[in-house]
């Protein structure tokens, strides 16, 4: 489904970036990416994307190379950033109806998409409004909406939990499984290690740009402990 | 002072840039913009010139006491004709409205400090266009040393009145739209009402040049000009009168005007901010039946939206079209022989009309700045499945099409007044489209190859980046260069000089094009 290998990409007049990171995302898997404050996660997620040019390595999705198909790449997966800055001069339905365009998904599956996700976050009566009058949370539901009214078989999410009420964690992890079960794949960056640990079945940690550790969960978190303290023990180790 | 001082430090810390060039580590982006250093003192250079041989013209037709009010005159105009446009945006900007308000500071220190780099801002503008008269006057007349003592006066005090005036309209436009639902639309149509209603002000007042030309005024310039003065703007009679007393009541005045409008928009500051601030959303909607377009449709809808939610960016840029719709008005309602005989030059105006009308139009196109405005959005385009094909494209149709109903009017008012030859219609029908889709493309390159997406302030973007001067006015030298080729051709070449420059226009359209379609979003 996704298969990064050996990328790297830096940025100029910083020591910022991302060092020969692979990983492999398999359909079915919820992957879990964490690390800490710029630690090089939403750099790979970006480049994963396609919103930002790579120095080396490759990104395959779905078969296809990021470089060689970006177009043939993109249709296949959903992209969420971190701070969700949509078009704030639309409204909610008109970004919907744009991103449903977009991916030519037809009249009659958007409106039966739109009508079920939108009632399950309880954003439809909202839809008529401006964007920009929308709070952070309803902005990330709108965005999580966007990215369910074309189906992709990839969700490439950047702390998707952010801003979001009680309920709607509760209806994305559904989703998320949904997702899973239903052959596609999810790949997410989180500060939330107890989400992480309950809903993924693997996971890879990031220290200054470098892969320190992946595989699946129960591998990397063994018996008695938590991916809490593995992780502390991870850049605990890694700084001393 | 205690307060001004950090304030108005944090004003002007991203003056035209400024602190994001010292600071950035993006050696690429400092290397652009060192690159575009000669462009912009190329630009200040040219206009210091044409101030100059503007006022050695004066000196040397015996007016050269004429010059420095005129040019005071020019640059008060030029500064109120453009604070227009962005005193209401700048004035109430909410960008860190919220953070500055919950800091203990007076609303009268914040709404000076916008004043203060308003005013700074303005002031090389007004530099460059009285100081080399100044210069030039004193080279050929040899004044005493207090003539150019109060010029230097004068220039500080240029920007002051034209500065308050355009906040005190600014502020009217933005406390009207504050009321309003549609904040943005409502503040665009207003703005573009008092340009053209100044505009045309302006015209009238001047009594429509017939008279100024004649050469009888002539030789009494000096008069001429101190009379039209006197009716367009007194106070740059007395700014630039070079005696002690009219220049200070001159600045007295300028003075005190720009601190009763600071005031008294320091007044209604916070209640217009929380107006402008407060959104309002029904959440009622009731989800129907969608419809579904073309990648491309959609695309194009998305631009237009973008387009009028910016009231900035709409003033800006359709005030090219406009001017081609007004001297297209302006021949429907005076006639073509009255406007040659207005022109007083011995030329064939009828002949050079399609470049005339190709000028305005190709000024200022929205491509100028339409990459930059996506601004922090920027990632949507990116991370969806299309591609740079269709997202350019859809920027150069959305100009195209806004400029299409102007276009149509202007021709057919042309078309009744004019009764073109079939020869005649097509180069007027060829000519301005040529030069429009010339120039959005021109424009679309020139935002390619300057794009900013990080900014705070749309009118950092449509004001002062690069992309907004190169771009926007770059896309004119083309038909200027057909008005210049227009007027120098033998006669009887008309149809080659319009024929050749269409090809031009064309090829260099469709050159430029194909280098926007390789640019790698991804990179941008």
């Amino acid at each position: 489904m996704l298969n990064i290998e050996h990328l790297t990409k830096h940025y100029k007049g910083s020591d910022k970036g991302v060092t020969d990171l692979s990983l492999h995302v398999v359909p079915g898997d919820i992957y879990a990416f964490i690390g800490h404050n710029g630690a090089g996660k939403t750099t790979t997620l970006k480049c994963i994307a396609g919103i930002q040019d790579f120095d080396s390595g490759s990104v395959t999705i779905d078969g296809k190379d990021l470089r060689a198909d970006p177009l043939g790449c993109k249709r296949s997966f959903a992209y969420i950033p971190d701070n969700p800055d949509l078009y704030e001069y639309l409204t909610g339905i008109q970004y919907l109806n744009f991103v449903a365009d977009v991916f030519q998904v037809p009249k009659a599956e958007r409106e039966a998409r739109i009508a079920r996700y939108a009632d399950a976050f309880e954003l439809t009566t909202s839809l008529g409004d401006l964007i920009s009058t929308y709070s952070h949370g309803m902005k990330q539901k709108l965005a999580i909406l966007s990215a369910l009214v074309h189906k992709p078989r990839l969700f490439i999410l950047d702390e998707p939990f952010v801003g979001l009420d009680p309920k709607a964690s509760v209806l994305l992890k559904e989703m998320m499984g949904e997702v899973c079960a239903e052959g596609g794949a999810i790949f997410f960056s989180t500060h939330v290690l107890e989400v992480a640990e309950k809903l993924c079945n693997k996971v890879a940690i990031i220290k200054d740009g470098r892969l320190v550790t992946a595989g699946a969960m129960d591998e990397v978190v063994k018996p008695g402990s938590s991916l809490e303290s593995i992780f502390l023990e991870v850049v605990d180790h890694e700084a001393h | 002072m205690r307060h001004i001082d950090p304030l108005f430090r944090l004003e002007l810390c991203n003056f035209y840039g400024l602190n994001r060039f010292l600071h950035t580590r993006d050696k690429k982006a400092k290397r652009r913009a060192l690159a575009l250093l000669p462009l912009y003192l190329l630009l200040v250079a040219v206009m210091a010139f044409y101030a100059g041989l503007l006022s050695y013209g004066l000196v040397l037709l015996g007016a050269g006491e004429a010059a420095l009010p005129y040019l005071v005159a020019v640059s008060s105009l030029i500064l109120f004709f453009f604070g227009i446009l962005k005193a209401g945006s700048v004035l109430f900007s909410l960008h860190g409205y919220d953070i500055l308000c919950a800091l203990p500071l007076r609303q009268g220190r914040i709404v000076m400090s916008r004043f203060l780099r308003m005013y700074v801002e303005d002031l090389p503008i007004a530099l460059v266009a009285v100081l080399p008269g100044l210069a030039v006057y004193g080279w050929a007349e040899r004044p005493d040393p207090t003539y150019y003592l109060l010029g230097l006066l004068a220039i500080l005090a240029v920007p002051l009145l034209p500065l308050a005036a355009a906040a005190l309209l600014g502020a009217v436009v933005a406390a009207f739209s504050s009321r309003m639902r549609h904040k943005s639309l409502a503040t665009t149509a207003l703005t573009l009402l008092l340009v053209l209603g100044i505009f045309l002000g302006v015209s009238w007042l001047s009594g429509a040049g017939e008279e100024a030309l004649d050469p009888a005024f002539l030789r009494e310039l000096s008069a001429v000009v101190t009379a039209l003065l006197g009716k367009l703007y007194p106070p740059a009679l007395w700014l630039g009168s070079g005696e002690v007393l009219p220049c200070l009541i001159g600045v007295s005045l300028s003075l005190a005007a720009f601190g009763a409008v600071a005031a008294l928009t320091a007044a209604r500051f916070r209640a217009v901010c929380l107006r402008l601030s407060t959104t309002s959303a029904r959440h009622d909607y009731r989800l129907s039946a969608l419809k579904s377009q073309s990648r491309l449709r959609a695309l194009v809808g998305r631009e237009f939206r973008r387009y009028f939610a910016s009231s900035v960016y709409v003033t800006n840029t359709v005030i090219g079209p406009l001017m081609g719709l007004l001297l297209a008005s302006g021949i429907f309602l005076t006639g073509m022989e009255r406007m040659e005989a207005l022109f007083g030059l011995p030329l064939n105006v009828r002949s050079l009309l399609p470049f005339a009308l190709a000028l305005p139009f190709a000024m200022m196109p929205p491509t100028a700045v339409s990459v930059s405005m996506e601004g922090k959005q920027w990632w949507i385009a990116k991370s969806l499945p299309l591609s740079g094909r269709d997202v350019l494209t859809a920027k150069v149709l959305m100009t195209l099409t806004l400029d299409l109903p102007f276009y149509l009017t202007a021709q057919i008012l042309l078309f009744l007044t004019l009764k073109p030859s079939a020869g005649e219609l097509l180069w007027l029908l060829l000519v301005p489209a040529s030069a429009v889709l010339f120039s959005s493309v021109f424009a679309l390159a020139v935002n390619l190859r300057f794009p900013v997406l990080e900014w705070d302030s749309e009118v950092r973007i449509v004001k002062q980046s690069a992309a907004s001067v190169l771009g926007g006015l770059g896309g004119t030298l083309l038909p200027l260069l057909g008005l210049v080729a227009g007027i120098l051709a033998p006669v009887g070449w008309g149809s080659l000089t319009k024929g050749l420059f269409c090809l031009l226009a064309w090829g260099g359209a469709a050159f430029l094009y194909r280098k926007c379609l390789c640019t790698d979003l991804s990179r941008i």
